[in-house]
């Protein structure tokens, strides 16, 4: 079967819901295609999210929230706490979603602009005239579809085929990808609203172990270790370990566990080429540091999707008319990532004795602002000078970049 | 002798897609839902083995 639109958006997660709603609200006629069943199904996320999110307006109701938070505690290896709390920083902290609710509202204020939706629908390629772009070849259950468009989305995930067809180069070095898995455990004794996080190289090798409670005796417990110091199947043994020396959490039954992987890279360095825009992880627009991606979906699918409503008014779908996207992304978040993949960098230079001593400068101070940013401030101030020489001169060009910007 | 290949557990994966992600060979795809090593363009570097956070891949390669 042939079909037509504007816009076929591959992949229905934040980042392609989102973009296909802004562009359908600007006119365009959208398309965004699902390989699995249901939206947001399987959730592959740990389901923590910035209350900044509510400044924006994109999220209708509240059933997506499982809880408000009061704030985070980090522990460091030998279990100092460094706490930020909601009323330090005046209830600037987060929730944890249900993200398979959270991607179907995203989902239907799409709809609800006009893009439509197709499921079970598999990408199996691009359409090309030459190296032009013209659409997506798709499976939908066992027919085949040829969907004609101007611009394709790939909002396909970290593994992004569709940026791979381009030419695109998606291949991750170890180093900037954290492999993952995650237990939602019931039946628990974790009762206060506090998102933990456990770091140490004997915990999670160049990541972190996170308790997130969903709400009375319920939590995400999951692990994050970067791909080069892993080795088989070591997420889930370290996770394991810390499940079963944890009092609170030994007893829980499992409801859900889940495998994923996550780039903490710094940006794609191309997210629009002609007739072709990335969002999401497959322009890996992720907070190094944390893993996290969703406040960046949505900023970034939102100027991606004014961008490509803008573009098919105009009928002009070159490179050059979509790299308004890419200015807008890198003008919105872009230094943060850079930024926040040094400190990354310079986090994995440092030993389980420094984390412990950091951690025991922070314990007392009152965070004026519990965001990444704001903990990162603090920590640039408690660092060991020759820690920040050695990151100064490593980092001297990066450093110089982001400044400029 | 040849080396020997990666190999995927289909039984273990659970689909994360980190090894598809850090293959520098672009040699493992989705077959049914699962990820699946090409043996001919796989170079046993291994890489896929470490990355696999529940130890579906094996393969013998040190």
């Amino acid at each position: 079967m042939n079909l037509k639109y504007d816009v076929v958006v591959v992949g229905s997660g934040p980042a392609g819901s989102v973009t296909a709603r802004f562009a359908a609200e600007g006119g365009a006629k959208v398309l965004v295609i699902e390989r699995r069943a249901e939206v947001g199904v399987p959730v592959l996320c740990g389901e923590g999210i910035s209350r900044k999110i509510d400044a924006w307006k994109i999220l209708e109701g509240k059933r997506w929230i499982a809880g408000k938070m009061d704030g985070a505690r980090i522990y460091s290896p030998d279990k100092t706490c460094v706490t930020l709390s909601a009323e330090q920083a005046g209830n600037e902290t987060g929730y944890v979603v249900y993200r398979d609710i959270f991607d179907q509202e995203l989902a239907r204020s799409a709809i609800k602009a006009g893009a439509e939706f197709m499921m079970n629908t598999k990408a199996l390629g691009l359409i090309k005239e030459g190296d032009k772009i013209k659409g997506v070849k798709a499976e939908h259950f066992d027919e085949e579809l040829d969907i004609e468009c101007d611009i394709v989305v790939a909002a396909d995930g970290v593994d992004s085929k569709v940026a791979q067809w381009a030419g695109l180069k998606t291949r991750l070095d170890p180093k900037d990808l954290e492999t993952c898995c995650q237990y939602t455990l019931t039946d628990i004794d974790v009762a206060d609203a506090y998102c933990e996080f456990y770091l140490g190289k004997e915990i999670a090798p160049g990541g972190y172990i996170w308790v997130f409670p969903k709400g009375k005796r319920i939590a995400n417990v999951g692990i994050g270790i970067l791909a080069s110091l892993s080795e088989s199947g070591m997420a889930k043994k370290l996770l394991d370990k810390f499940i079963e020396n944890d009092k609170r959490l030994n007893k829980g039954k499992t409801i859900r566990f889940l495998a994923g992987a996550v780039p903490v890279s710094n940006p794609a360095e191309q997210t629009v080429a002609d007739n072709l825009v990335l969002v999401g992880d497959a322009a890996r627009h992720v907070d190094p540091i944390t893993g996290g991606g969703l406040t960046h979906c949505l900023e970034g699918g939102k100027i991606a999707g004014e961008v490509i409503a803008k573009a098919i008014k105009a009928k002009d779908y070159s490179a050059e008319r979509l790299s308004e996207y890419e200015k807008g992304w890198k003008d919105a978040f872009g230094p943060k990532i850079k930024r926040n993949y040094l400190v990354k960098e310079l986090m994995l230079e440092m030993d389980d004795k420094t984390l412990n001593k950091l951690a025991s400068a922070l314990e007392k101070v009152k965070f004026e602002e519990i965001s990444t940013h704001g903990l990162v401030r603090e920590v640039a101030k408690h660092l060991p000078i020759s820690t920040k020489l050695n990151a100064l001169i490593k980092h001297r060009k990066e450093i110089k970049e982001i400044k400029k910007k | 002798m040849a080396k020997p290949k990666a190999k995927v557990d289909q039984k273990k994966c659970l689909a994360c897609c980190g090894c598809i992600t850090v293959c520098p060979q672009d040699a493992i795809s989705w077959v049914g839902g699962r990820a699946q090593v090409d043996p001919k363009k796989c170079i046993s570097c291994a890489i896929c083995i470490r990355t696999c956070p529940v130890g579906a891949i094996s393969g013998d390669i040190q």
